[in-house]
């Protein structure tokens, strides 16, 4: 067992950041964190990383992370400015001159997509350039434990399937991964486990494949109407189940129910562009387990808001 | 490598980050020739025979070598911390080998060459625009860079009180301000209160100003001779050995105090 957390709580004042956690992460495991912005993710990270003192049991390497053999661990935290006026390669060079052993900077540049823009300072690069050198310096020592708080955000479509690509290529070569993120899509892809965290709480444990069976229910429509109000009170008459969606409207529903629903909408003269079926998956299953959906930015929507 | 590896690589990124903040770098060396400028040249060069600057100009090297050996450490450092903490520098450290003395070392080490250059600028400036007299002693090396020690321990202490970039600003120039007039550097102990001039002992800077002053400053003529109060009179190495057994306490308390998360 790589890490190990039992019963794990941490305040802030009157705040609960964490209230019994408990979850164990296994030698050569991809173990996903998902939840909002403040659901506890990077509080329970700095428990295990021993950055913050928390109550409860907390094992990284078989021991407290304060004892934890360093150079074992590769951390990337949740909002990472290193110096701004370092070069790409300067910086990977500087982290990996604080290990006995550490990679060459230019693999590590090339394995996040950066072997372009190297000698670029550090605060002339992209948003998602900038999290990539983040991302190269927790993979400087390669670690055996890749710990990795929030590692795509902020980063483009491309540059995100990058990044798992290269997640998933560390994965199959032995490294132990814990990351936390609110894109469920990243938690499903990457994964072999996830851990959904609420209000300190962790809800649910699994598999996503397994908490997507248990949890994400009925398949669903999705209708992108010019008038979502509309669409939503014409489903509502007609007697559809609807369901939390960012941006759309969306219903409890099959492909069978298809040309019901495309009437509905017809006999209450609402407009549609478009009509998506779409299977359950971890989001589903946050909405159900938490009644609580998360934007694309993170942030929680609690259901029955808009 | 180990240790010596690890401080090398903290201190190399720490220069390349300093050297590379060009105003930063502008104000490092203009703060104290400014000072040197306003106080030595042109405040000194016609002597009021009592009050401010009334000494001889080479009295004041001390003080002007203060200046950069307060100010620079306690402001680099303590905005230092701050911008790590900011940017979750520390909690990223906090999982390498590095360790915070060794952080602090490095930071240390940048500014201890930034001082010595500075302090290279003054000297000559000094000798330059005023008729003072300048004698080298090596005692003026390890002078300063325990007193750099020291304030880089003081600006870490500083950079975990202060919430804020902006905080550490203000609190290293509310503790450097008074530090540096009431520590024998530019005000002589005779222009102070008798009650007063025992708390002058408190100031670690003291040590720093009465020290190089007994090691470099040679009056002549009828002058009196310099510093004869203080806990350790002007002794150069009682004071040295003051300032070096300050300078560890500082460094050690300022390395214990750099924030890691919470």
């Amino acid at each position: 067992m790589v890490i190990r957390a039992e019963n794990v709580r941490r305040r802030y004042g009157d705040t609960v950041a964490l209230d019994g956690v408990s979850f164990s992460v296994e030698s050569g495991e991809v173990f996903a964190l998902i939840g909002p912005n403040g659901a506890g993710k990077t509080t329970l990270i700095r428990a295990l990383t021993g950055t913050t003192q928390a109550e409860g049991t907390v094992e990284l390497l078989g021991g407290a992370p304060e004892d934890a053999a360093r150079h074992r661990i590769g951390l990337l935290p949740q909002e990472f400015s290193p110096a701004e006026r370092l070069t790409a390669r300067e910086l990977l060079a500087y982290y990996a001159g604080l290990y006995d052993e550490s990679r060459d900077p230019d693999s590590v540049l090339a394995d996040v997509g950066l072997t372009d823009s190297a000698d670029t300072h550090y605060e002339n690069l992209s948003g998602g350039q900038k999290r990539r050198v983040c991302v190269g310096t927790a993979l400087v020592n390669a670690p055996d434990v890749l710990i990795l708080d929030e590692p795509t955000t902020g980063i483009d479509p491309n540059g995100r399937r990058e990044l798992w690509a290269l997640i998933e290529g560390l994965a199959d070569t032995g490294t132990t991964v814990l990351l936390t993120t609110h894109y469920m899509e990243e938690a499903e892809t990457l994964a072999d486990r996830v851990g959904l965290l609420a209000d300190g709480k962790l809800v649910e444990l699994g598999s996503p494949e397994e908490l997507i069976e248990r949890h994400g229910g009925d398949s669903r429509l999705v209708v992108e109407a010019d008038d979502p109000a509309g669409a939503t009170r014409a489903l509502e008459r007609a007697g559809y189940h609807l369901l939390p969606d960012e941006t759309h409207v969306a219903v409890a529903a099959g492909p069978r129910d298809i040309p019901d629903l495309a009437d509905a909408l017809d006999d209450a003269g609402v407009d549609y562009e478009g009509l998506l079926w779409r299977q359950p998956g971890l989001d589903d299953v946050y909405v159900a387990l938490t009644g609580t959906d998360v934007t694309a930015t993170g942030d929680p929507i609690t259901e029955g808001q808009s | 490598m180990s240790r010596f590896g690890r401080i090398a690589a903290e201190t190399t990124a720490a220069w390349r980050a300093f050297t590379r903040r060009r105003t930063a770098v502008f104000f490092t060396f203009f703060f104290p020739v400014i000072i040197i400028l306003i106080f030595g040249a042109l405040v000194g060069t016609e002597p009021t025979g009592g009050g401010l600057f009334a000494e001889p100009a080479g009295y004041y090297i001390a003080g002007y070598l203060a200046v950069v050996v307060l100010f620079t450490p306690l402001s680099r450092v303590g905005s230092e911390v701050a911008r790590h903490r900011d940017g979750n520098r520390f909690e990223k450290l906090a999982t390498t080998p590095l360790t915070r003395a060794e952080w602090l070392l490095a930071q240390t080490l940048v500014n201890v060459v930034v001082i010595g250059l500075a302090s290279i600028l003054i000297l000559a400036l000094v000798l330059v625009v005023t008729d003072a007299t300048f004698a080298f002693s090596p005692l003026v090396v390890p002078y300063l860079a325990f007193a750099v020690a020291l304030f880089c321990g003081f600006g870490a202490i500083l950079g975990r009180v202060a919430d804020s970039q902006d905080g550490v600003v203000a609190a290293s120039n509310g503790v450097a301000l008074p530090l540096l007039f009431l520590s024998e550097t530019f005000v002589t102990v005779e222009m102070l209160p008798s009650w007063f001039v025992p708390l002058m002992d408190l100031s670690p800077l003291t040590y720093f100003a009465r020290g190089i002053r007994a090691a470099t400053y040679r009056p002549t003529g009828e002058l009196p001779p310099v510093g004869g109060t203080g806990l350790v009179g002007a002794d150069p190495y009682l004071n040295l050995l003051v300032l070096v057994l300050l300078s560890v306490g500082f460094f050690a308390v300022g390395a214990y105090a750099l924030p890691r998360t919470d």
